[in-house]
């Protein structure tokens, strides 16, 4: 049976095809590793090889790379909100911490990526919040 | 007296390496745990275990009243606070004292008058031990603090005077951004220690950190157990450490000894700890100052324990049942090399962020001069609110390029899948030419931070291996699936259906 899968590592995208045992990626035969380690996890694959980590996205059809949305900024990691320095109507620059995580006994600022006003707060001091989720935004 | 039943006020590693040891002497064990922690792995390995509150330490871990309410539910004898949370709070270890238990450490006051950095300097300058320049604001106010720094110059680090382990310090590089500093290291050491008392004193520009393991008993003898170079370290956070030292010559590791061992016996130091040294230069121009005194056992003990070939909780346990010291300085010895890796779940692509989540894939290396010291196991869920420190790999080896490359070889076949670890930064960091020569400093990861981090080149290799990858989504309860993948694995324990690929 022969079987391709696309896969996104962070700047470029892979082809790898299987049949009969063989493995062809980007067009070039591969003799798959002796000792590899790889899981599953939704649509990423985790690999653990020689030392080293990798993480792949793999590609669907008819399905977008997931976009960071512009002007929106997440938490990197699940973390409790400890400060929030810039309520809805403040103007900020590039680089301004607008709020303050902790996570892991460790602060983690959340810096403007752009300048702006904020328009929105979406969280309160004390939230556990996860990532991905859109903490602030600004126009 | 004999201890029967102690309790371990703490989580993760440590909790586990104590209840080993009270195995090894026949002591029952009792674990404490937050809702965070039902199902870790330091709950399972003890002979009871208690709830002592919701997630936040503040309310659990840290939480003095609960946590002696389960030693009296439990009728323990003896509570070991492990490091970090309450391993050096003297109201904790007076309240211990109290209500009748046995606090497995130094006497209260001990730990008072070394906690305070303050204190404890003045301490060991009257005891003649060197120590590095510094000033004391007796006026706390930020505007105070900065007045300090200004006057012992810039770059100056501020502290927290009750703190360890490099939380809530700060460099101050200049005047013009010290009070923002200032102000974070107050926050965060409010916030770790639940005080916010702040110490300054002079950077010494690439500096080692070499401490000596000292251990008392209530006989009055005091030894030490040589040391631990600690210079790996980021953000003050220790990343390797190991023994003997590169840049200690004999004479200066006997001078080091007998300045600690005077320093703890100045004390009446009873239990281990550890006299942290700032090293300026190497070999015998070599210059010590005193750093601190740790009045606990540290996260590095194994190195100490494999180079010296003794167990250092056990000896906790015998010295807190009144006992004296296993050893005697003559007895002791420093043979072949050790070197502990912390294996942190960070990502140091991305800034060495913390990570969370679950391990769906973590298998611990073996082998001879191998030592694993773990709290987690595969498929537990690492919470995000506690310290990052997943395991610890500790080697040894005759000589130190040996240690290195059995460290080396043993990250390589540690693989952790699920959340990002530092594991190959802990490789890029033992085969780096400057860390192989031993020429190290406390600056080491800074200054080569971009080869320590960049992120693999994508190998063909690598991808096949992700191409035939099996899932690892277990259909726990409560969770929906998730993988079209899934129904692969409908059949017994989910983790059994992982293995290594491709063999």
């Amino acid at each position: 049976m022969r079987r391709t899968v696309t896969l996104r590592s962070l700047d470029a995208e892979h082809r790898v095809e299987t049949s009969d045992g063989r493995l062809v990626v980007d067009g070039v035969e591969t003799e798959p590793p002796r000792r590899a380690y790889a899981i599953a996890d939704g649509d990423q694959r985790w690999v653990f090889l020689d030392g080293e980590v990798h993480v792949f996205e793999v590609a669907r059809q008819g399905r977008k790379r997931a976009r960071s949305y512009q002007g929106t900024l997440t938490a990197p990691m699940p973390a409790t909100v400890l400060r929030i320095n810039t309520p809805a109507g403040t103007v900020v620059k590039r680089g301004d911490t607008l709020l303050v995580l902790e996570a892991m006994k460790m602060e983690l600022p959340i810096r403007a990526d752009a300048d702006g006003t904020v328009t929105v707060v979406n969280c309160r001091i004390g939230d556990l919040v996860q990532p991905g989720v859109s903490l602030i935004e600004l126009s | 007296m004999t201890l029967r039943r102690v309790l371990v006020a703490n989580r993760g590693e440590i909790a586990i390496r104590i209840f080993r040891a009270c195995r090894e002497a026949s002591i029952e064990t009792v674990a404490v745990y937050s809702d965070a922690d039902v199902d870790a792995a330091h709950v399972a390995a003890a002979d009871r275990a208690v709830r002592i509150g919701p997630p936040p330490a503040r309310e659990s871990y840290l939480n003095v009243d609960a946590i002696l309410a389960a030693a009296r539910d439990t009728a323990a004898d003896a509570i070991h606070p492990g490091y970090g949370f309450l391993s050096e709070n003297p109201q904790f270890a007076r309240a211990c004292e109290a209500a009748g238990l046995i606090f497995i450490g130094p006497a209260a006051e001990t730990i008072e008058a070394m906690g305070s950095k303050i204190a404890a300097r003045t301490a060991m300058e009257t005891a003649g031990v060197p120590v590095v320049p510094g000033a004391t604001p007796a006026d706390q106010s930020d505007d105070g603090v900065l007045a300090a720094a200004r006057s012992i110059g810039f770059p100056a680090l501020v502290k927290a005077s009750a703190g360890g382990g490099g939380k809530g310090m700060r460099l101050l590089s200049d005047a013009s951004s010290a009070l923002e500093e200032i102000r974070a290291a107050r926050r965060e050491a409010a916030s770790a220690f639940g005080d916010g008392t702040l110490y300054i004193e002079r950077y010494v520009e690439r500096p080692r950190h070499v401490e000596i393991q000292v251990f008392g008993d209530s006989h009055g003898n005091v030894v030490h157990l040589f040391e631990r170079e600690c210079s790996i370290q980021r953000r003050h956070q220790k990343v390797i450490e190991e023994s003997p030292s590169t840049a200690i010559s004999p004479a200066v590791r006997q001078r080091m000894g007998e300045a600690a061992v005077t320093a703890a016996s100045a004390t009446r130091y009873r239990g281990a700890g550890t006299i942290e040294f700032l090293l300026e230069g190497s070999g015998e121009d070599a210059r010590f100052y005193f750093l601190e005194m740790n009045t606990r056992l540290q996260v590095e003990h194994p190195v100490t324990e494999a180079v010296a070939g003794v167990d250092l909780v056990r000896a906790q346990l015998s010295v807190a049942s009144g006992e004296r010291l296993p050893w005697t300085q003559d007895s002791l010895s420093q043979r072949g090399h050790a070197l502990e890796c912390r294996v942190y779940a960070e990502d140091p692509a991305a800034g060495f962020l913390p990570q969370a989540g679950r391990l769906l894939l973590y298998r611990e290396p073996a082998g001879p001069g191998i030592r694993i010291d773990a709290g987690v196991i595969e498929g537990a869920n690492v919470p995000v609110m506690y310290d990052p420190l997943l395991a610890k790999l500790t080697v040894s080896h005759e000589s130190r390029a040996a240690a290195i490359d059995r460290a080396i070889a043993a990250l390589r076949t540690f693989p952790v899948l699920g959340i990002r670890t530092n594991i190959p930064f802990l490789i890029r960091v033992l085969d780096h030419p400057g860390f192989r020569s031993g020429r190290i400093h406390t600056g080491f990861i800074d200054e080569h931070l971009d080869a320590l981090t960049k992120p693999p080149a994508v190998t063909h290799e690598a991808l096949a291996a992700a191409a035939t990858a099996t899932t690892a989504s277990a259909p726990t309860p409560g969770e929906t699936s998730r993988s079209d993948v899934q129904d692969q694995y409908r059949a017994k324990d989910p983790w059994t259906a992982l293995d290594g690929w491709g063999r």
